[in-house]
C-alpha cells in the first residue's frame, strides 16, 4: 500500500467547489509535487492533508491510517509555508528547537539535534540571530530545518521558494532536493513553477481548476502532455488545430485528435526522412540565455522554433524557410 | 540646488502655531509673573508643587488613572478576546464590529450622555460604572485597529497554523507564540487609548459631574481660580501624554521589526 493515499477527495466553499475528486498516491521517500496555476486547489489539498482545513468528503491516510479526525498536531506532517512563518519572537536556534520541545524532548539532545539541523543547512553562524536579522533565504532555511527537525512522515511545502530571488532559488531548489534525498524524507512540494517542478520532482500531478489533470514524471509530462491546457502551461508548446496543421504541413494526420502540440525544440530546419514540414517567414528572434527563441508566420499561424543558442542558425526577419518535424514530436492532445 | 523657501516656511508658521499655545502654557506654569511684559518675569517650581501638595489633585489624578486604566483593562480582558477569535476564526464577522467602530465615532459625547442618563439613572447602577462602561465602547476603535494591525503584520492565522503543526495545542500556540509576537502593538493600543481617555472631559462631566473629580474637572474648576495652577496641570498631562507618546512609537517601531519578518 502507498505510503500517504488521497481518495475521492472535494472541497467546496459555500457553492463554490475548489477541488473535485481528487485521488492521488504517494510513496515513501517520494518528492511530488502539485503544479497549477494560482486558484487551482493545490495549496488547498496541502492544509487538507496537514489537517489544517477540512475537506467535504473524502479521505486522507498516512501510513494506511485515516487522518480525517487526527488533530494537525498529531498528524506528524511538516510544512514549510511561502511566507515562512518563523516565529518573530525567538532567535533561529529557538523557532528551530520548538517541535522538540513540544515533545518534551531533553535540552541535550534538544542541543544536539538543533546543531545538526544548522549544519544541514548551513545556518550555523546564524543560531542567535532573529528572524528579521536575516534575508529571505535565510528565512527559508530556518522554516525548513524547524520543519525537518521534528522528522515528519510528509514534509509539505506551500510555495516555498516564490518569494525568493531566480539565482536563490535555483540554489534552494538544489538544496531541498539533495536534503529530501539524503534524509529520504517524503515531500509534497506545491508550486506554479513549472522549471521548478521539474527540477526537483520525481513525480508531478498537473491541476487545473481543482482536478488532476495529468500525472507522471517529469519527462513524462514535458514530453506527452495531454491536454492543451498542459501544453501551454508546461513549457512554449506550439499548439494547433488538427485543420491548422494539415493545412500548413500539406498532409492528412493520423489519429481523431482535433488537437496538436509540437515541442518548439522540436522543429528544426534539417531535413531527415519522414519529416513533416512547414514553410514560414521569420518574423523575430529573442535570446534568452543559452536559447534563441524564433517566431515564424505561416498563413494566418504562428509558431515558435527554439535552438540553443551555441547551435543556431541565423534566421533572417522576414524570410522564408523550410522547418522539418518529425511525425513522432506532432503529440495529439486529447 | 531646489528651491524650498515657500513650504519651508508654511512648515514653519504650522510648528509655530501648533507650538506656541503649548509652550506658553508650560511657561506659565513656572512664571513667577507674565502680566505686562513679553517674556515671564522670573521662573519658578512654586505652583508644580503646590500643585503636587493638593490632595484634591492627587485624589482627581488617582480617579482618572483608575477610571481610564480600568476601562483599558476591561476591554483587554474581554473585548481584545473577542477581536482575535473574530479576526483569526471568523473574518467574516469583521464587518459587524467595523460597523460598532463606526457608531462609536458617529455618537457625539453630549448626545451620548443623555442617553446614559436616562437608560440609566433611575435603575440604580452607579453612574460612575456607567461612564466606565461606555468607556470600554469608547476605546473600541483603538483597540480593534491595533489588534487587527498586529494579528496581520505577523501574520497570526499561520504562525498558529506552525506551531500546531510541530505539536503544540491552541492554548500553547496563542501562550509561547502568538501573544509574545503582537504585544508591542497590543501594548501601543492601550496607551492610545489610556491617553485618550485621561483627556475625556464631556462624559464623565455631564454623566457624573464633580462627585467625581478627575483631572480634566479639576482642571476646568482651577481655571475660574489660578491660572498658573490650571497651566501646571496641562504641564503635567503634556508630560505624560509625552511619555506615552513616546513609548507607543518606540512599541511601534518594534512591532514593524516584528512584521518584517
Amino acid at each position: 500500500m502507498s505510503y500517504v493515499v488521497i481518495e475521492g477527495l472535494h472541497k467546496k466553499y459555500g457553492t463554490s467547489t475548489v477541488l473535485s475528486n481528487i485521488d492521488m498516491t504517494i510513496e515513501k521517500g517520494e518528492f511530488v509535487t502539485l503544479l497549477g496555476p494560482s486558484g487551482c486547489g493545490k495549496s488547498t489539498i496541502l492544509r487538507i492533508i496537514a489537517g489544517l482545513t477540512d475537506a467535504t468528503a473524502g479521505v486522507v491516510k498516512i501510513e494506511g491510517k485515516d487522518m480525517t479526525r487526527i488533530q494537525p498536531k498529531n498528524r506528524e506532517v511538516g510544512m514549510v509555508f511561502q511566507s515562512y512563518a518563523l516565529f518573530p519572537n525567538m532567535t533561529v536556534k529557538e523557532n528551530v528547537s520548538f517541535g522538540l520541545k513540544m515533545k518534551k524532548m531533553e535540552q541535550k539532545e534538544i542541543e544536539k539535534q538543533v546543531q545538526e539541523i544548522l549544519d544541514i543547512v548551513h545556518l550555523t553562524e546564524k543560531a542567535d540571530a532573529y528572524p528579521h536579522e536575516l534575508s529571505g533565504g535565510q528565512q527559508q532555511r530556518v522554516a525548513l530545518a524547524r520543519a525537518l527537525i521534528v522528522r515528519p512522515k510528509v514534509l509539505l511545502l506551500d510555495e516555498p521558494l516564490s518569494a525568493l530571488d531566480a539565482q536563490i532559488r535555483k540554489k534552494l531548489q538544489s538544496d531541498l532536493r539533495s536534503i529530501q534525498m539524503e534524509l529520504g524524507m517524503t515531500m509534497v512540494l506545491v508550486t506554479h513553477d513549472q522549471e521548478e517542478a521539474m527540477a526537483v520532482s520525481d513525480k508531478i500531478l498537473v491541476m487545473n481548476k481543482g482536478e488532476i489533470a495529468q500525472i507522471g514524471t517529469p519527462t513524462e509530462i514535458y514530453t506527452k502532455p495531454k491536454t492543451e491546457f498542459i501544453a501551454n502551461f508546461i513549457g512554449h508548446y506550439n499548439v494547433f488545430s488538427r485543420q491548422e496543421l494539415e493545412k500548413m504541413i500539406g498532409k492528412t494526420l493520423p489519429g481523431k485528435g482535433a488537437k496538436f502540440a509540437i515541442r518548439p525544440e522540436a522543429i528544426h530546419v534539417k531535413m531527415e526522412a519522414d519529416d513533416f514540414y512547414m514553410i514560414g517567414i521569420a518574423k523575430e528572434s529573442v535570446m534568452s540565455g543559452n536559447v534563441i527563441r524564433t517566431v515564424f508566420q505561416a498563413g494566418d499561424r504562428t509558431y515558435s522554433v527554439e535552438q540553443l543558442h551555441q547551435r543556431a542558425q541565423h534566421f533572417e526577419v522576414g524570410k522564408a524557410y523550410e522547418c522539418y518535424v518529425a511525425p513522432k514530436d506532432v503529440i495529439e492532445l486529447t | 540646488m531646489k528651491k524650498r523657501g515657500l513650504p519651508d516656511l508654511f512648515f514653519v508658521i504650522l510648528v509655530l502655531y501648533l507650538f506656541f499655545p503649548i509652550l506658553a502654557t508650560s511657561l506659565y506654569a513656572f512664571a513667577t509673573k507674565w502680566n505686562k511684559t513679553i517674556f515671564p518675569e522670573g521662573i519658578t517650581f512654586k505652583w508644580i508643587s503646590t500643585l503636587f501638595q493638593d490632595m484634591n489633585f492627587i485624589e482627581a489624578f488617582g480617579r482618572t488613572v483608575l477610571l481610564s486604566g480600568g476601562a483599558v483593562v476591561i476591554a483587554f480582558l474581554f473585548v481584545v478576546p473577542a477581536i482575535f477569535v473574530i479576526v483569526l476564526y471568523f473574518p467574516k464577522y469583521e464587518k459587524w464590529i467595523q460597523a460598532i467602530v463606526v457608531m462609536v465615532y458617529a455618537f457625539p459625547g453630549v448626545i451620548l450622555a443623555v442617553g446614559l442618563i436616562r437608560a440609566y439613572s433611575k435603575i440604580g447602577v452607579p453612574m460612575v460604572f456607567v461612564v466606565l462602561g461606555a468607556y470600554v465602547i469608547g476605546i473600541l476603535p483603538y483597540i480593534y485597529q491595533s489588534t487587527r494591525n498586529s494579528l496581520r503584520n505577523v501574520n497570526a492565522r499561520q504562525l498558529l497554523d506552525a506551531a500546531e503543526l510541530l505539536g503544540a495545542s491552541k492554548v500553547q500556540s496563542f501562550l509561547k507564540v502568538l501573544l509574545p509576537s503582537v504585544y508591542p502593538g497590543l501594548f501601543a493600543g492601550a496607551l492610545l487609548s489610556f491617553s485618550v481617555l485621561f483627556g475625556e472631559f464631556v462624559l464623565i462631566n455631564l454623566v457624573v459631574g464633580s462627585r467625581f473629580e478627575t483631572v480634566q474637572i479639576y482642571l476646568v474648576k482651577k481655571l475660574e481660580t489660578s491660572g498658573h495652577i490650571a497651566s501646571a496641570v496641562v504641564f503635567v498631562y503634556l508630560v505624560l501624554m509625552g511619555i506615552l507618546t513616546i513609548t507607543i512609537s518606540v512599541l511601534t517601531k518594534r512591532s514593524k521589526g516584528v512584521a518584517n519578518t
